[in-house]
Formats: structure tokens, C-alpha cells, sequence
């Protein structure tokens, strides 16, 4: 650091490069201010070759993003193999938005460090010397090498096809008419949100009924397993039983068998006509009539919630157990001193303080809910049918996500899925957020 | 007085007992009918006695699933895909959340940021267009294109998962090896890694679980019977169309029971990095 402020190097008199040089070259072309003022000619090269490779493939680029505003132009006389197909075009058009995307953010990247690398050489005084200088780089190879399998795969696989279904929602891609590659797909602006919010009074009914569903469903799958999970843990704690630990062992299984196994078990033991629910029900004599559990919508709601309950209490009982352990053992002394009875040591001691740690859990596990596909589709499908359901193929128990699956999967309605998709984004993002501003490394402004 | 307590703790005692035993014995229904329906003769659920058994005794549905059924290949199969899934997580989740735990590098908030708003998504939701990447890129009925999927899907959330736990890790260890000359990918290799284990074991089993009882992609991807995986075999015993509950419960017990076992054992190691996992951030 002695050299510090002297313009003069062992080597000779070198001149500092200019800043506003530096600023303007880097903009110009990428790496440019790097290899010219900079002499740092490995990583300019590296920067270089990038915008190079980019301005080659820049009249495919432009190519593909006319095709994702065109999507094709409907072509009946030629064949269907030669026809333009509007789903490769608006994918392909994402991806290359995406190349386009990570290429700004290199160029940014790229002048922010010729900024950095200016800046270094006028607070030294002098360039770095050549090993530092590759150092800097093997330094900061690791990092983006480390990454780049995590960034490709989110990229292709859950980024693009994201933004895909959200650039759905607005077009018709849906059967009848326009299905690639026998017709064009087009884009068609809010239509589709209208259609659903307040169009057809059918589809919006239909909306209007799984939505409410399903923020019941998931507002009582958590409520009723973690309540529930909570009680079985407090019981069992301050349970004298000997065989306690035998039925600890016994109340995990649900946890332990995968729920799609059981799920689809109690979907066969429910069963209305050849069940053995009802089969057992009515040898003892209890019913004359077979009870429809799963195909009467209402009945079928409850089972839903009450079999969730069984497949879903175990994990927060375990979870509860856990956080009760956590608990100082002074308060429950202090309690107890005080002469608190089981209900008052409960309601003051445990409860706050297991509920303030598992908080988080309890949000994480509505979300989850919401998104809960397989609880529905093992067990009922989304069935029973009801009035709307052959139009809409939203059925009885059927929740958002379940009902996009349909959507995509039966009815090939991909537009109305994908409008369905964007609601429910905008509806979680505000709890995904909210979850990130309370984490540690946020409010402590690690990152 | 005395006696009158004893008499309290007494009938608190037995009530304690009925209450345990009703939820055991609601816990323990259907499972029981599993194993019933695994050796009971017959196909449909409609012709089993509802009395555990009574209908008789026979192992010829195990037969069916080795002889005459896909059963081994949807086995092997399924055991494929969760290793490789699994093994992949680990990588990437690991290294990638070691950069983004200990590096400072442009662009880190907004990615960390995107991160947390995509793991809310089940993957599906994007199902169309996985479908035609896929296609074009040839992983269509192959299992490769499914384990590409299931890494993808859950590269966020796990990513944030490993990345909260390697932040309490003081950073003041890896300095002092990287002071010592150590490389950055040593000092993820033999300081982080050995460390973090508590999360990555729980990441191991779950993320080992989740392709064994995943239908939707599978049912996507895979088109022929001998490529498929499990749940999807499964479950095509018991549709509407096909009732064939004994055959259905004789595969299913055969997963069940080292799941089980694996449970059973883990249980206490999974409830710790269960609650630490998220609590802890």
C-alpha cells in the first residue's frame, strides 16, 4: 500500500486509464474497456466473446420474438406438418427472451465490474499485478460454475414454462378451434379474464365456488391437523400411561405410509356401493341405505377434511412434540408454584410459546394446502360431479390447482388453466414475500 | 379425600386409555385392510368379508405383481428415479446454496427474491410448456426428462432450505481455510459439507420420497407401461374402470413397509431438522 498516490511503478511510469474512457468503452461493446484500458485480457476476451456470439445469432433473435408477437399466421392450404405452430413459437420466443434477459444482465454485469476494476487501480495507485489479476478470475469462476446447473434448470424448466402459462392466459389456446398444429393460436388481451371474472355466468359461478373451497379446504386441512397434532403431542406428554410409547409408534404411521397409498386405500374403503365402510355399516345393522361419502358434494368435502386430518395430524404432532421440548423447563416450575392447573399451564406456557415457534410452519403449511393436489386427486379426483361440471369440468371437491389440472389435462382449456394459474400467483406471492422480509439474513441485511 | 382422588386419577386413567385406543384403532383401519386385501383371494373389494380375513388366505396376489404384471420394472424403475433425483438435489442445491450463502455478487437479492416467489408454485402449473421442452429436446418418455423435472422443481425451495442452515454456520471457519490456501470448492467440500449433514440428510430423504408417490409427471412423460413408476402403476389397479383392490394393496404394502421402517427409525432425526429446518431461518 506504500505506493499508494504515486502515479510511479518499479516498471516505469504508467498512465491510470480515464474514467470516463473506461465508463464509454464498457457500454460500447462488452469486455471492451477490459481489453483496451483495463489490461485485463482474459476476462474482456471472455466478455467479448459473449457479445460476439450474440450478434451472430441476432437475426434468429429477431425472428423469434416476431414470431412471439405474431404466433403465426393461420395457413389452412398448406399441411398440417408445414403450418406455423403457435405453442413452439411463443415457447421458443420465451426462451430467447430469457437469452436476451441474461445477456443484459451480463452487459450490466461487465460494466459494473469495469467501474469496479477502475476504480481499484486508482485507489492502488497502479494495475494489479498479472497473478492477482488471474487469481480474480479463478476467484470468481467458482461462483458462477457453482450455479450455472441450478440457473439452467430453473430457467428451462421453471421459469420459462411459468412465464409460458402466464402468456397463456392471454391468448385462445383452448379446444375446440385453436389447438396447434391444425390452427394458429392468437393473442387476445384480457378477454380471458373477463370471461372468467365476469363473463359467462356459468364459468364465473364455477370460479367463484372452487375458490371459496378451496380456502376453506386449505383454512381447515391446517387448522384441524395442527390443532389436532398439537393435542395428541400435549396429551401424550403429560400421559403417565406405560404404553405411551406404543401408541406414539401407532400414531406416526399415517406419516410414515406415503399418503397416495393411503389416500387411495380410504378412497376404496369409502367407496359408496362396494365399500367396506358402509358393507360394515350395514351387516352390524347401523344403516339400511349405503351412505354416499364420497359422491355426495357435501359429504364428500368433509371426508376430504377428515381423512386429511388422519394422513396430516401425525407431522405436527411430531412437530409440536419438538417445539415443546424447546420450552424452558422454569416456566412450567413457575407454573406450577404459582398453582397453575394442566388447563392454565396449557393455555399460558405451552401454547405461546409453541405457537410463536411454529408460526411459520402454520403459514407454510396453508400455502402448501392451497397447492395440495394429491390430498384431492387420491382420494376423490375432484369428484362427485356436479351441476356446472361437465361444462366447466370443475367438480365437487375439486380445488384450484386440481381443477387447472383438468382444465389442461380433459378439457384442453389451457387458456382458462392458465388464467387460473395467474390467480393463484397473485394471491401467494404476498405470503412468499412476507416469509422472506422475516427471515434472519434479511432483516439483518446479509444479502 | 385420599380415596376420592384415587378414584379420579383412576376413571382419568382409563379415559386416557379409551381415548388412545379409539385413535389407534382410526389410525389403524385402513392400513389393516391393506394387508387384508394383500392376501386375500379374489380381485374386487366388493367380494372381501368385512371381517379381517375371513374370506381366506392366499399369496397369489404377489405372484400376479412379479409374473404377470410390470410390477419389478415400475420397482426398478421408481428406485432409478428417486437416486438420481436425489443425488442431483444434493449437488446442486448444495453448491448452489453455498455461493449464496458466502459470496457477494451482483444480482444476489433479486435472485434470492425470485427464488423464494417460484418454490410456491407447484411445478405443474407449467406443465404444458415442461411438456414441449421436453419434446423438443427429446426427453419425452424417458427418465432422464423426468429426473430433469423433478430437479428443476424443487432446485428453490431446497436451494433457500440449505442456504438458511449454511448461514449459521460462522463464517469464520472457511476464512481461516481459505487463509490456509484451501480452494473455494475445498472449503465447500470439506468444511461446509461435513457440517451442514443435519439439513442434507433431510434433504436426502425428502427429496428421495417425492418421486415414489408422484403421479402427475410421470403420467405425463412416461408413455409405456414397462417405463413407468409405481404410483402411476398403482393406481391404474384402482380407476373406475378396474376394481383390482387386492392386487393394488399387495404392491402397495410392499412399499409401505420399508417406508415404515425407514420412518420408524429416522423419526426422531426427522422431527429435529423438520422443526429446525424451518424455524431456525
Amino acid at each position: 500500500m506504500s505506493g499508494a498516490g504515486t502515479i510511479a511503478a518499479p516498471g516505469g511510469i504508467e498512465t491510470l486509464p480515464d474514467k470516463q474512457r473506461v465508463f464509454i468503452l464498457s457500454l460500447v461493446f462488452m469486455g471492451l474497456a477490459h481489453l483496451t484500458l483495463l489490461k485485463q485480457y482474459v476476462k474482456g476476451a471472455l466478455f467479448a466473446l459473449c457479445e460476439l456470439v450474440f450478434i451472430c445469432f441476432l437475426p434468429a433473435i429477431v425472428g423469434k420474438i416476431s414470431d412471439l408477437i405474431t404466433l403465426g399466421t393461420p395457413t389452412p392450404e398448406l399441411l398440417i406438418t408445414q403450418r406455423d405452430n403457435s405453442v413452439f413459437m411463443l415457447i421458443d420466443g420465451i426462451m430467447i427472451l430469457a437469452v436476451i434477459a441474461v445477456f443484459a444482465a451480463l452487459y450490466y454485469i461487465s460494466a459494473r465490474s469495469a467501474k469496479n476494476e477502475c476504480r481499484a487501480i486508482y485507489a492502488n495507485g497502479k494495475f494489479p499485478p498479472k497473478r492477482s489479476a488471474v487469481q480474480t478470475l479463478t476467484g470468481s469462476a467458482f461462483p458462477v460454475a457453482a450455479l450455472t446447473p441450478a440457473f439452467i434448470l430453473i430457467v428451462f424448466f421453471v421459469i420459462v414454462p411459468l412465464i409460458f402459462s402466464a402468456c397463456v392466459a392471454f391468448t385462445n389456446y383452448s379446444s375446440p378451434d385453436h389447438i396447434p398444429p391444425s390452427n394458429t393460436v392468437d393473442w387476445v388481451g384480457l378477454d380471458n379474464f373477463v370471461f372468467m371474472f365476469g363473463g359467462d355466468n356459468i364459468w364465473s359461478g364455477a370460479l367463484f365456488r372452487v375458490t371459496i373451497w378451496t380456502v376453506i379446504w386449505a383454512a381447515l386441512a391446517t387448522f384441524t391437523c395442527y390443532f389436532g397434532g398439537m393435542a395428541m403431542a400435549v396429551v401424550m406428554r403429560d400421559s403417565k400411561l406405560k404404553v405411551t410409547g406404543l401408541f406414539r409408534a401407532i400414531f406416526i404411521l399415517p406419516y410414515a405410509v406415503p399418503a397416495a397409498i393411503s389416500l387411495m386405500v380410504w378412497r376404496n374403503l369409502l367407496n359408496g356401493s362396494f365399500g367396506t365402510i358402509n358393507q360394515t355399516l350395514m351387516q352390524l345393522g347401523l344403516i339400511k341405505d349405503a351412505i354416499p361419502w364420497l359422491s355426495d358434494p357435501l359429504l364428500a368435502q368433509v371426508m376430504v377434511i377428515i381423512i386429511n386430518l388422519w394422513a396430516g395430524f401425525p407431522y405436527f404432532m411430531l412437530l409440536v412434540t419438538g417445539a415443546m421440548t424447546a420450552v424452558p423447563n422454569d416456566c412450567y416450575e413457575a407454573a406450577s408454584i404459582d398453582g397453575a392447573s394442566k388447563w392454565q399451564v396449557f393455555r399460558h406456557v405451552t401454547l405461546p410459546q409453541v405457537l410463536y415457534q411454529t408460526a411459520p410452519l402454520i403459514i407454510m403449511s396453508f400455502t402448501h394446502n392451497i397447492n395440495n393436489f394429491g390430498a384431492i386427486w387420491f382420494l376423490t379426483a375432484g369428484y362427485p360431479a356436479v351441476s356446472d361440471s361437465t361444462l366447466t369440468s370443475a367438480r365437487g371437491t375439486d380445488i384450484l390447482v386440481s381443477w387447472i389440472y383438468n382444465l389442461t389435462v380433459i378439457s384442453l382449456k389451457y387458456n382458462y388453466a392458465a388464467v387460473l394459474a395467474v390467480m393463484i400467483f397473485v394471491a401467494l406471492a404476498p405470503f412468499a414475500i412476507m416469509n422472506f422480509r422475516r427471515t434472519k439474513s434479511f432483516k439483518e441485511g446479509a444479502i | 379425600m385420599v380415596v376420592g382422588n384415587k378414584w379420579v386419577k383412576t376413571f382419568n386413567t382409563v379415559l386416557l386409555l379409551v381415548f388412545f385406543t379409539i385413535i389407534a384403532l382410526t389410525v389403524l383401519y385402513p392400513l389393516v385392510y391393506v394387508v387384508v386385501g394383500a392376501f386375500t383371494p379374489g380381485n374386487s373389494i366388493a367380494g372381501m368379508d368385512v371381517i379381517p380375513f375371513a374370506s381366506g388366505f392366499t399369496l397369489d396376489h404377489f405372484v400376479y405383481l412379479f409374473t404377470r404384471s410390470e410390477y419389478p420394472h415400475w420397482f426398478a424403475n421408481t428406485l432409478f428415479i428417486a437416486v438420481l433425483t436425489c443425488a442431483g438435489t444434493l449437488f446442486v442445491a448444495s453448491i448452489s446454496a453455498y455461493v449464496f450463502s458466502r459470496f457477494r455478487f451482483t444480482f444476489k437479492k433479486p435472485m434470492l427474491m425470485s427464488l423464494l416467489i417460484l418454490q410456491i408454485f407447484p411445478s405443474f402449473v407449467g406443465m404444458i410448456a415442461i411438456y414441449v421442452i421436453l419434446y423438443r429436446i427429446g426427453g419425452l418418455n424417458t427418465h432422464w426428462g423426468l429426473i430433469l423435472v423433478y430437479l428443476a422443481g424443487n432446485t428453490p425451495y431446497n436451494i433457500w432450505l440449505v442456504k438458511s442452515y449454511m448461514d449459521s454456520i460462522p463464517k469464520s471457519l472457511d476464512e481461516a481455510a481459505r487463509i490456509d490456501g484451501a480452494s473455494h470448492f475445498k472449503v465447500y467440500r470439506s468444511i461446509i459439507l461435513p457440517i451442514a449433514k443435519p439439513i442434507l440428510v433431510f434433504l436426502t430423504i425428502t427429496s428421495f420420497v417425492g418421486p415414489w408417490m408422484d403421479y402427475i409427471f410421470p403420467k405425463m412423460v412416461l408413455r409405456d407401461p414397462s417405463m413407468q413408476t409405481l404410483a402411476l402403476g398403482l393406481f391404474s389397479f384402482v380407476t373406475e374402470r378396474n376394481n383390482d383392490f387386492t392386487n393394488f394393496a399387495a404392491g402397495a404394502l410392499l412399499i409401505a413397509i420399508p417406508f415404515v421402517i425407514f420412518f420408524t427409525i429416522t423419526q426422531k432425526m426427522l422431527v429435529t431438522s423438520l422443526g429446525g429446518a424451518a424455524v431456525k431461518e
